[in-house]
């Protein structure tokens, strides 16, 4: 069974999209109501899913990330990890404490993305969808099952209509302000760069524009130019998706990421501090000393001193210390004094 | 033209502006990435500036498990990326001079990022624009040459040899202190 496969990313794309498929199944009572309407989403989503697994395990096989991922999946039954979860990936808190303005342009594309996503691809699929067996009653279908009826003219139905257009105008919202920003931030000018960091952006906001021009011309154009818009929206969309793993928007499906991180610095941290090898003070857990001194031997690296110790296990001011004597010849890192003021404020 | 950070270490007097000067950098946001360390503080006051010395081969990008570490054509070793940094803080074992910075808030890594802002058009960094002891230096290829050669003349080194005082090779060259061991520098 394990040659079956040529190799582990035929493995992973071929059970993901069989996988996929089977839902498509089961959740559109039998391919009986595909919306064929919004095929192109599908494709889009196969190949989005090819590009995916080919980014991220091409990704996990750097040794670092290795060591996180294989780590970060043992530990993730902590008791911390709900809290954790929630505020790395649901409430951003981390970014709130980086700026509330940061914060807020995350909060508007982010979920804006995030709701279109949970709007759209259950429509893609037929997960979702609508019968009307009662006049003016509409039955919601999820997964096969008659989730609830909804009046309508009701203000359910209208949210469940209008979705995509509020999310769109977070998303119209959230770019602007991040593209304000990219105006007048120094730093942002600096190191921005167009392919990287202004195209998702103005993707986004194509992807946006073109889907609110679709309710336009539903509303105030009577249908007008509503199958060629449809289509340079769903090219927008699937470009966008099938380009998502290799730029910016990388981060989104990186994220998870740092909950197995923090839960990796907590769990490893409560077994065992490392002491620092000049002072004595614990620094950080004994397993990321060691698991880092492996990360830099697998890479050629090897800060190995002549005194006997590896330089990460010594404290960060031990080791600038430690440097200090390799400059000038005295043992800084040894001698027992306050260290000096440095941040400038005297 | 490529221009390094050259730190000429027997010149500090410790005034320390060079972390004031840091705090202001564009995206620095009030706080300082570099250290200034006194070298014997109970016989004497020599102090010595110590920043990130972007080395051609960094052990802080390496060690990232997220890749948010970027290496610019100019060879300046970049803080890490706030939307890639996952707040592992590997990057803080792994440098071999103990640089970079963390705030848990945040959950994010800060490292001098050689002011790029202003070094990708040649403008000095922050620190070496108003060191005013020219211990921190922003100078051209032929500059450098021209001051490497200076320190080698005869018996005269500036720089002690004894042991490499780096771990690898780095972008920031380094002249170490020639008075602490009893010599003198020609300049």
């Amino acid at each position: 069974m394990g040659s079956a496969f040529a190799s582990k990313f035929a493995k992973s794309v071929f059970i993901t999209v069989c996988g996929l498929l089977i839902l498509m199944y089961v959740g559109s009572r039998f391919f009986t109501h595909i919306d064929l309407a919004l095929y192109g989403y599908m494709v889009g989503t196969f190949v989005f899913i090819c590009g995916f697994f080919y980014r991220f395990i091409a990704w996990g096989e750097r040794p670092p990330t290795k060591l996180i991922i294989k780590k970060g999946i043992k530990l993730l039954f902590r008791k911390s990890s709900p809290k954790t979860t929630t505020e790395h990936l649901v409430t951003y808190r981390f970014i709130w404490k980086r700026g509330w303005y940061r914060w807020a342009q995350h909060i508007l594309i982010g979920w804006g993305c995030i709701l279109s996503a949970f709007v759209t691809f259950p429509l893609v699929f037929g997960w979702m969808y609508f019968t009307m067996e009662d006049n003016g009653y509409y039955t919601v279908v999820l997964f096969g099952i008659n989730l609830m009826k909804i009046d309508a003219e009701g203000i359910l139905a209208f949210l469940f209509f209008n979705a995509l257009n509020i999310t769109a105008f977070m998303v119209i919202a959230g770019v602007s302000m991040a593209l304000y920003r990219r105006i007048g931030n120094m730093q942002a000018r600096a190191e921005q760069t167009f392919v990287y960091d202004l195209l998702p952006l103005y993707m986004l906001l194509f992807i946006s524009i073109t889907g609110l021009m679709l309710t336009v011309s539903n509303i105030v154009l009577g249908g007008w130019g509503h199958p060629v818009i449809t289509l340079i929206h769903q090219w927008s969309v699937i470009l966008t998706l099938i380009y998502l793993p290799f730029g910016k928007l990388a981060h989104i499906p990186f994220r998870p990421l740092s909950v197995f991180a923090r839960n990796y610095r907590e769990h490893y941290g409560e077994k065992e501090m490392k002491p620092c090898k000049v002072c004595g003070t614990p620094f950080v857990s004994a397993e990321q000393s060691t698991d880092v001194i492996e990360v830099l031997k697998q890479n050629d690296i090897n800060f190995k001193m002549e005194e006997g110790f590896h330089l990460a296990e010594l404290c960060l001011p031990c080791r600038r210390k430690y440097r200090m004597s390799k400059f000038s010849g005295v043992p800084t890192h040894l001698i027992k004094a306050k260290e000096a003021n440095q941040n400038a404020k005297g | 033209m490529k221009r390094h950070l050259y730190i000429e270490m027997d010149n500090c007097i410790g005034c320390r502006s060079c972390l004031a000067a840091c705090t202001q950098c564009g995206g620095h946001d009030q706080r300082n990435r570099n250290y200034v360390y006194d070298v014997n503080p109970l016989v004497n006051r020599q102090t010595i500036p110590l920043m990130c010395l972007h080395c051609v081969n960094p052990a802080c990008a390496r060690s990232c498990p997220a890749q948010a570490i970027q290496v610019t054509p100019e060879g300046a070793v970049l803080s890490a990326l706030v939307e890639k940094c996952i707040g592992c803080q590997n990057c803080t074992i792994a440098c071999p001079y103990g640089i970079p910075k963390f705030d848990e808030e945040q959950n994010l890594m800060y490292k001098c990022d050689l002011c790029y802002d202003r070094t990708k058009d040649g403008i000095p960094p922050m620190c070496a624009s108003v060191c005013p002891t020219n211990t921190l230096q922003w100078v051209t290829e032929d500059e450098l040459a021209a001051k490497k050669a200076q320190h080698q003349l005869g018996k005269w080194t500036a720089s002690r040899e004894l042991f490499d005082p780096l771990e690898g090779e780095t972008n920031v060259k380094v002249s170490l202190p020639g008075i602490l061991q009893g010599s003198q520098k020609l300049f």
